[in-house]
């Protein structure tokens, strides 16, 4: 935690201070992310833009390329294709697949590039020079151990997960963990596909089912949004938390308001590329060392937080 | 009138039969539909089974060659009681089925359609070299010359009728049953069929030849067998049996004659009698070129040719079924042009299509929705369904065309042939057509409904309409029409009427291109 | 011969429902029985009105479908034309409410009805006049309709504006006399579609196209015109799927209404509709949809399936239930 703060603070004067200076030879940095086909890549593709424009801007010797690829084989031929045409400095990826990408990925770092990747690991570690990512274990973990707090250990469970993967199933482990030893009890839990869709269905089949629920966790805001409105339809009282994750600003606003239902959210932010992208920039920008891993940690967004992850302007 | 029944063939006469059956009869779900059938087949004879539909022919087919097992009687395979429980039995007895549709794979090849279900294979490797030669031999011996690596759907349907017979003669074969080989063939592909069929008797085969068309059974049989409603009429020696006898017993009471009594032709010689459709340098891409044909008022021009020649092509164009340009089309001397058979129909012209199952009915569909379909906004005007009003319909027009149906219920699929046609026209009818084109008007009906569908022709011409009618059969032209154009090649290659109008002069127009009607002689 | 193979002659009567049109009636009370067996809440009325109301979306659109393809047709593009719909009616909706108030909401709906009409008639032209499959057209509108509400949510959320939302809310949450909106509304549509399937000129035509479009050609309907209305007539019922959607979440998203097609199909085949034309069951549509809503809810308020196979064990149900279907008919 603190190394990663320091690190943040360093970049950040690192580029504030070696703006300027490095006009002479121009650094490409390409960034390859998945298109938005929901809320969370959505707002990675924001977050990719606005980085790419403030750094286009701050740096005139750096170009930064965004790249957005509806599928993993759209990747390998995007990635495959902006090496072809021009000589890439840095390659910031976020891959839909680790074992699709990871083959072209080595390909292009073998032609010198700079390697940093994001959120989901490549095959082979050896590859990135730069490894940021959120904290899938954390967002379960951080979210429990609330719950186990606020309500003495004790009450019945509901829980919505979302799409067979190792994401949702890392988030389900935090959680279980979390709640371990504790007489919290998880009265269910079911695929719900990270839709809102289909929580509101399945949130209103859970009501009818357990008389007595007193908590909820959707591992996913989407989803979230769902089971509110399905709370809501019920009339339900006896829910006395109803938490999400991955910090939806809809969600933060939320917990901005102080919302007695929804108090506390858990980030798996899609800034998470911008932090990328702007390390990367300051291995070119700034001498500062960058090469390593950095795991963006998932505190509880509370209140008195919640404006350090708000993007009012984001999709997400 | 001569002829006598044979119930059992005289001993000495004949040659021991390979496949006899005794007293069959055959109940579906308590209905029965075949009774005490008992006859015999004899080596190097051809054995006629007649009757109307639904009299029994194809369920007494399928009981000999095992698609059916018998509820009553026996099968004797050279003097021993056998009993088949599926079709493969029968063939590996040496008895074969050739199916009156034709199954074959459009996308495979002859070969691999004549082996297909018996592959010659070589330590589980396909012999293809060895299926070839045997199909090229099989071929061969039935004088067809299709190569054996021709895709079926590349070929002819006379020749796919061949390689359909070709496959059930695969192997040694005692016994070939034919179910009305010739119903899918135009007249002059008949010919080497027949001589086909004959040559294998010659070989020593018995034969069951199944047919509708009686004048193939008087050349082709030695000795007929009739059914009617599923019970034996007779045996008969064929010698003597003319097609008119035939078709007596057939029905079961005397036949003067199949057609009506033809109209004067006095009233439709002269230039009184008005044309009621005229048209002018016909074309349509690909099938007609350039024919001019006038239709008068209260006449039935009948249009002959082969198959290929143009004819429903030059009336699918009339109607805007498919591409075509005329000089000029008029209807009561008016000029029109339709772009579909919903403005033919609004004019008053009807055409009822020869494909009645792909084309004219929907088989799936009850009687009233196919009556009223092409009438639907006659029927309803108001746009909602008058469904009283349709019954009301229906009964008239089961009333007024004899149509035979055991259920009101019933789909328009489950009726005879002869019931769908006349449903048929019924269903052209409602638009009360000033004039009708009627495409193959019996073509695989019974004789009984024939002749009634002769009569109804006739009688709407009586009211004063005026009738086109395609056929293949020249029989049928020349029993029913006051005049006849003979079409070739997408031309019209003479017109014929009053003595003029023979067999000879039809087939003559039909094929050759030096015919022209000044040789023949006019009316 | 089959003329002699006679069944006894019936009475005709023209309101009846013969057996094999119960078959998916019958699926949907064995299911009825089973969930009851399975968990007594099942048939709370609570329960029941959550799942048959939530149904009420397939069931309207797949109404629709029955149209389509009792005429021979196939409509892949039906989940994204509705989140196509929601998005347009809630941009407009948006952009309305500050100068006209909560009259933004049935100007919305007018919107949306007009936007269903479109895409329905985009649709319906590309294979008519076009001459394309219905599976290739749809799919590629599919992919349109999919890929615009993605770029007007640029891939997120737009969400109604806060001053219609509870306006609004009734037209899902709402009930009249105990019955929920969506209920009723899908009701009245099988209605409608049923009188127009069975008792128009339309209808009989639809059908006939789908049955054999050379036997409709040849009887002088125009068969492109019939077919093309069938595909509006699915867009009209997507806007009206759309308009009772919108106010259940309050938002279009990108991943709104995806794979609502094969539920669709699914619930018009359970229905007896024949995939292949020339057949239509309207009320057995609606029972399809109802079906699949109480197999989903099912699942969850049974405690027998894993999480990781319920698909399967709905997999089978659906098979079960065309089997019951089928047999019916004999």
């Amino acid at each position: 935690m603190l190394k990663n703060a320091l690190i943040a603070a360093g970049v950040t004067t690192a580029l504030l201070s070696a703006g300027p200076a490095l006009a002479a030879e121009k650094k490409t940095i390409a960034v390859s992310i998945p298109a938005a086909d929901h809320g969370w890549t959505a707002g990675v593709v924001y977050h990719a833009n606005a980085a790419a424009k403030e750094i286009n801007k701050a740096f005139p010797g750096i170009e930064v390329i965004v790249k957005t690829s509806p599928s993993a084989s759209a990747q390998v031929s995007a990635i495959e294709d902006l090496s072809a045409t021009r000589k890439l400095d840095a390659l910031v990826i976020l891959p839909h697949t680790s074992e699709e990408l990871t083959t072209p990925v080595k390909a292009i770092k073998d032609k010198g590039s700079f390697i940093t990747v994001v959120d989901r690991g490549l095959n082979d570690p050896k590859i990135q020079d730069l490894y940021v990512a959120g904290d899938n274990i954390a967002v379960g973990y951080n979210t429990a151990k609330f719950l186990v707090e606020k309500m003495g250990g004790k009450g019945n469970l509901v829980v919505l997960r979302g799409i067979p993967t190792v994401i949702d199933d890392e988030r389900i482990k935090g959680f279980q963990d979390g709640i371990a030893g504790t007489q919290l009890k998880i009265l269910d839990i079911q695929y719900a596909n990270w839709n809102s869709d289909e929580a509101f269905k399945l949130m209103q089949d859970y009501l009818a089912k357990y008389p007595q629920i007193d908590a909820v966790w959707a591992n996913d805001d989407d989803m979230l949004l769902g089971v509110l409105e399905a709370i809501k339809q019920s009339g339900r009282k006896e829910i006395k938390f109803a938490l999400g994750g991955n910090g939806m600003k809809e969600i933060i606003e939320k917990v901005k308001a102080g919302d007695a239902v929804t108090p506390v959210e858990t980030p798996y932010p899609p800034s998470m590329i911008k932090t990328a992208i702007y390390l990367t920039a300051a291995h070119f920008a700034g001498h500062a060392p960058v090469r390593g891993s950095l795991k963006l940690d998932a505190p509880l967004i509370t209140k008195e937080n919640a404006d350090e992850y708000y993007f009012p302007d984001s999709p997400f | 009138m001569t002829a006598a029944p044979l119930t059992r063939a005289p001993a000495e006469t004949a040659a021991a039969p390979v496949l006899r059956a005794e007293h069959l009869a055959k109940e579906f779900s308590g209905v029965r539909v075949l009774s005490d059938v008992s006859l015999d087949l004899r080596a190097g004879e051809i054995h006629a089974v007649i009757g109307e539909n639904g009299a029994g022919k194809s369920t007494l087919m399928r009981l000999l060659s095992g698609y059916l097992k018998p509820s009553e009687g026996t099968l004797f395979l050279d003097g021993a009681p056998v009993a088949f429980h599926a079709p493969k039995e029968a063939q590996a007895a040496g008895i074969a089925l050739v199916h009156q549709e034709i199954l074959l794979a459009d996308a495979l090849t002859v070969t691999e359609n004549i082996f297909i279900g018996r592959e010659i294979a070589r330590f589980g490797r396909l012999d293809e070299r060895a299926m070839r030669a045997a199909a090229a031999a099989q071929l061969a011996e039935i004088g067809c010359k299709v190569s054996p690596t021709a895709l079926v759907r590349d070929i002819s349907l006379a020749n796919r009728q061949l390689v359909q017979i070709a496959k059930a003669l695969l192997g040694t074969q005692r016994v070939v049953i034919f179910d009305e080989p010739t119903a899918v063939l135009t007249h002059d592909e008949v010919d080497p069929l027949l001589d086909i069929i004959a040559e294998l008797r010659a070989r020593g085969v018995a034969i069951l030849y199944i047919s509708h068309r009686l004048d193939e059974v008087e050349r082709l049989a030695d000795r007929v067998t009739v059914l009617r409603d599923g019970r034996m009429v007779g045996t008969y020696d064929a010698k003597g049996l003319t097609p008119q006898r035939m078709a007596s017993l057939m029905v079961g009471r005397e036949f003067a004659s199949l057609y009506p009594a033809r109209q004067d032709p006095a009233r439709l010689a002269g230039a009184d009698a008005a044309p009621a459709l005229e048209i002018e340098n016909a074309h349509v891409p690909g099938f007609v070129r350039d024919v001019s044909l006038s239709l008068r008022e209260g006449e039935i021009l009948g249009l002959a040719g082969m198959i290929g020649a143009g004819r429903t092509e030059l009336f699918e164009g009339l109607l805007g079924l498919r591409p075509a340009t005329f000089g000029a089309v008029r209807l009561h001397g008016e000029p029109v042009h339709f772009h579909s058979p919903a403005q033919a129909a609004a004019r008053g012209v009807g055409y009822l299509t020869e494909d009645r199952k792909g084309k004219g009915l929907l088989l799936d569909e009850k009687l009233a929705p196919n009556l009223t379909l092409a009438a639907l906004d006659r029927v309803h005007p108001a746009g909602g369904l008058d469904l009283a009003g349709e019954a009301r319909l229906l009964d008239r027009a089961v009333a007024g065309y004899d149509i035979r149906l055991r259920s009101r219920e019933a789909k328009a699929g489950q009726l005879s042939g002869g019931n769908q046609q006349k449903l048929l026209l019924a269903k052209v009818m409602l638009n009360e057509p000033t004039v009708l084109i009627i495409d193959e008007p019996t073509r695989g009906i019974d004789i009984a409904n024939k002749s009634q569908i002769y009569a109804f022709i006739q009688s709407l011409v009586r009211e004063g309409r005026s009738c086109i009618v395609i056929s293949s059969e020249m029989q049928e032209l020349i029993g029913l029409c006051d005049r006849i154009l003979v079409m070739r090649a997408g031309r019209i290659n003479g017109e014929l009427a009053g003595a003029a109008m023979t067999e000879s002069n039809v087939a003559l127009c039909a094929t050759s291109s030096a015919a022209n009607e000044q040789s023949l002689g006019g009316p | 011969m089959a003329d002699l193979a006679a069944a006894p002659p019936r009475a005709s009567h023209g309101w009846s429902i013969g057996w094999g049109d119960a078959g998916p009636f019958l699926a949907l009370a064995a299911l009825v029985l089973i969930g009851f067996l399975i968990n007594p809440d099942f048939l709370s009325a609570n329960n029941i009105a959550n799942v048959v109301t939530r149904s009420a979306f397939i069931a309207i659109i797949a109404i629709g479908a029955t149209f389509v393809i009792a005429s021979g047709g196939l409509d892949l593009s039906v989940g994204s034309m509705a989140a196509f719909i929601t998005g347009v009616t809630i941009l407009f909706m948006n952009w309305a409410a500050p100068s006209v108030g909560t009259a933004a909401i049935p100007l919305g709906m007018a919107v949306a009805l007009v936007t269903g009409l479109a895409c329905g008639l985009l649709n319906g032209t590309i294979v008519t006049l076009g001459r394309i499959e219905p599976f290739i057209a749809t799919l590629g509108t599919m992919g349109i309709f999919r890929a615009l509400i993605t770029y007007m949510t640029d891939g997120g959320t737009v969400a109604i504006d806060r001053s219609l939302r509870e306006a609004y809310r009734p037209v899902y949450f709402g009930d009249v006399l105990g019955v929920p909106i969506p209920i009723l509304v899908s009701l009245a549509v099988a209605l409608i579609a049923a009188y127009v399937l069975y008792r128009t000129r339309y209808g009989r035509r639809c059908v006939a196209v789908g049955a054999n479009e050379d036997v409709a050609r040849y009887s002088g309907i125009s068969v492109a015109r019939v077919r093309t209305l069938a595909f509006v007539i699915q867009g009209a019922c997507v806007a009206i799927a759309a308009i009772c959607y919108v106010p259940r979440l309050g938002a279009a998203t990108p991943t709104t209404g995806v794979l609502w097609e094969l539920q669709v199909i699914t619930a018009v085949v359970i229905g007896g509709t024949a995939l292949r034309g020339g057949r239509g069951r309207v009320w057995g549509t609606v029972a399809g949809a109802v079906i699949l809503e109480f197999i989903a809810n099912l699942m969850v308020l049974s405690d027998f399936v894993s999480e990781y196979l319920v698909a399967a064990v709905q997999g089978v149900i659906i098979i079960i239930a065309m089997l019951i279907q089928r047999m019916s008919k004999r």
